[in-house]
């Protein structure tokens, strides 16, 4: 083999291993990403989820008020009865606010009624979050409060 | 003629060019590919912000809040906020903003919409690097522009000041008196940024008259009704009237059925007051009913005949209300 045969050699097995080590570190990066890319989707949706159970806690059509003043973590029972079939008439209006999910109320005193305000699921779905938080449930009619915990189920694609 | 030895040497050469323009194109390739990631994963970032203060002021009435972004510019249409060719539609979004947001800072407030109940929060989205310019004398003036938040560059005048350019990317006149004469200062300003609104009204309704320079005057772009401050305030902050109409009739919507819900408890309330022998109380609910049905039908379209309805029925219902907790009858809202 000549000198210029070896020398051309030795440059291609040069350039080889540099493309292969190019290669390895593109694919560590790209795995690297990967990571990053589906822990930022994984925060999106519980941020999206943390969202969606502030929009529950605030949604006028079931908050507690007393002349326009707002009671929070308070739901006015008689305003459920009525948002609960409005806003299953109304549900594509609703799922602009409340995306895929479930959001219903146990009362768990004085007695055991339950509420389901909304609904719309998903079969297949990536993640879910429940968010259970607890309650005041005023009933304007006696003027006396229960409670309850509303759970907020949200899912995502 | 080239021997055996020149040919290798040249094509020893030419080899490790190709090799080396390869190597070139390829990293070319992988930092332009980077660099239109990243951008995109920025406009991604402001946008998921946005996302945030939009549910964040959702929730929360009467606040203001002064928030840091990556240096970008927002588009806001009816519906929909884009950045760059990163979008993302709402269905009934109350969000009135400027159609362009510039700058590395945010100033967003909310406010409820109460008619009298409240209905939903307004939402209220600028640049503090856009120029609010107030004219009047009237207290209504004097109101808007307490409310309207100390971040912004906003100028209060109780007559016709002389307008310098400031160099802002655009400008919003906000007069209520009669149109002023254009400011020959502001002719060389492209004409969708120098907009003007006059108000004709008070605190509780009125109409807004939509101005935009056409070269060295202004061209008037329609009229639209208002139901209070906060309605007034979105107008302030909507520079066309296409984006205030939109999110009038999307308030007007969420109203419709806040509305309906207040309406089903009212004859549940007045039910129960029956069963009670309690007359009075009986009487306000039946009479809050009345303005309820007016504020239903009202509601579903957002039009000035309709806005005086609302406007007549909510004082009402607020004196019903009143009356309801003089008796100690549970309140109406």
């Amino acid at each position: 083999m000549k000198r210029a045969q070896i020398q051309i050699g030795e440059t291609i097995a040069v350039l080889f291993v540099f493309f292969i080590l190019i290669v390895i570190g593109f694919i560590f990066y790209v795995k690297v990403i990967k990571s990053n890319i589906e822990l930022e989707t994984e925060e999106l949706s519980q941020l999206r989820s943390v969202g969606i159970s502030q929009k529950i806690m605030f949604l006028p059509e079931v908050q507690c008020s007393e002349d326009n003043i707002v009671i929070d973590n308070c739901i006015d029972i008689l305003k459920l009865n009525s948002a609960q079939s409005i806003m299953k008439e109304n549900e594509i209006y609703y799922y602009d606010l409340l995306e895929f999910s479930d959001v219903s109320i146990s009362e768990i005193y004085p007695d055991g009624a339950k509420w389901n305000l909304y609904s719309r699921k998903i079969e297949n779905f990536r993640s879910k979050f429940v968010t259970n938080v607890p309650i005041s449930l005023y009933d304007p009619a006696t003027r006396k409060h229960g409670f309850g915990i509303l759970t907020i189920e949200t899912l995502f694609k | 003629m080239i021997n055996k030895k020149g040919f290798e040497i040249q094509f020893n050469w030419i080899f490790v060019l190709v090799a080396g323009a390869a190597i070139i194109l390829f990293f070319t390739v992988v930092v332009i590919k980077q660099k239109s990631v990243s951008e995109t994963s920025t406009k991604a970032t402001v946008l998921k912000s946005m996302e945030a203060i939009i549910t964040g002021a959702g929730v929360s009435t009467d606040t203001t809040n002064v928030i840091d972004i990556p240096d970008s510019d927002i588009e806001v249409n009816c519906g929909r906020v884009s950045i760059g060719g990163v979008s993302k539609s709402y269905q009934s979004l109350l969000l009135f903003a400027p159609s362009l947001i510039k700058g590395n800072k945010l100033v967003t407030q909310t406010l409820a919409f109460s008619v009298p109940y409240r209905a939903a929060n307004l939402l209220y989205i600028t640049s503090p690097q856009l120029r609010y310019i107030i004219i009047g004398d009237s207290e209504l003036a004097k109101e808007i522009n307490r409310s309207m938040p100390s971040e912004l560059k906003k100028e209060f005048h109780k007559s016709v000041p002389e307008i310098k350019n400031l160099n802002n990317y655009k400008i919003r006149f906000v007069l209520f008196g009669n149109i002023i004469d254009f400011p020959k200062a502001l002719e060389k300003m492209p004409d969708s940024d120098v907009t003007a609104i006059k108000i004709d009204g008070n605190s509780e309704k009125g109409t807004i008259e939509f101005w935009q320079k056409e070269g060295n005057s202004w061209l008037p772009k329609g009229t639209s009704p208002y139901i209070g401050k906060q309605s007034l305030i979105g107008a302030v902050y909507a520079d066309t009237i296409d984006v205030y109409e939109c999110n009038m009739r999307n308030a007007f919507s969420r109203l419709n059925l806040v509305t309906k819900i207040y309406d089903e408890r009212t004859k549940k309330l007045m039910e129960g007051a029956v069963l009670a022998n309690q007359f009075e109380c009986s009487q306000f609910y039946s009479n809050a009913l009345n303005q309820l049905n007016s504020i239903f039908a009202a509601s579903s379209n957002f039009n000035k005949e309709n806005i005086d309805v609302i406007s007549d029925s909510a004082r009402l219902l607020s004196g019903e209300n009143r009356n309801a907790q003089i008796y100690s009858c549970t309140l109406i809202y």
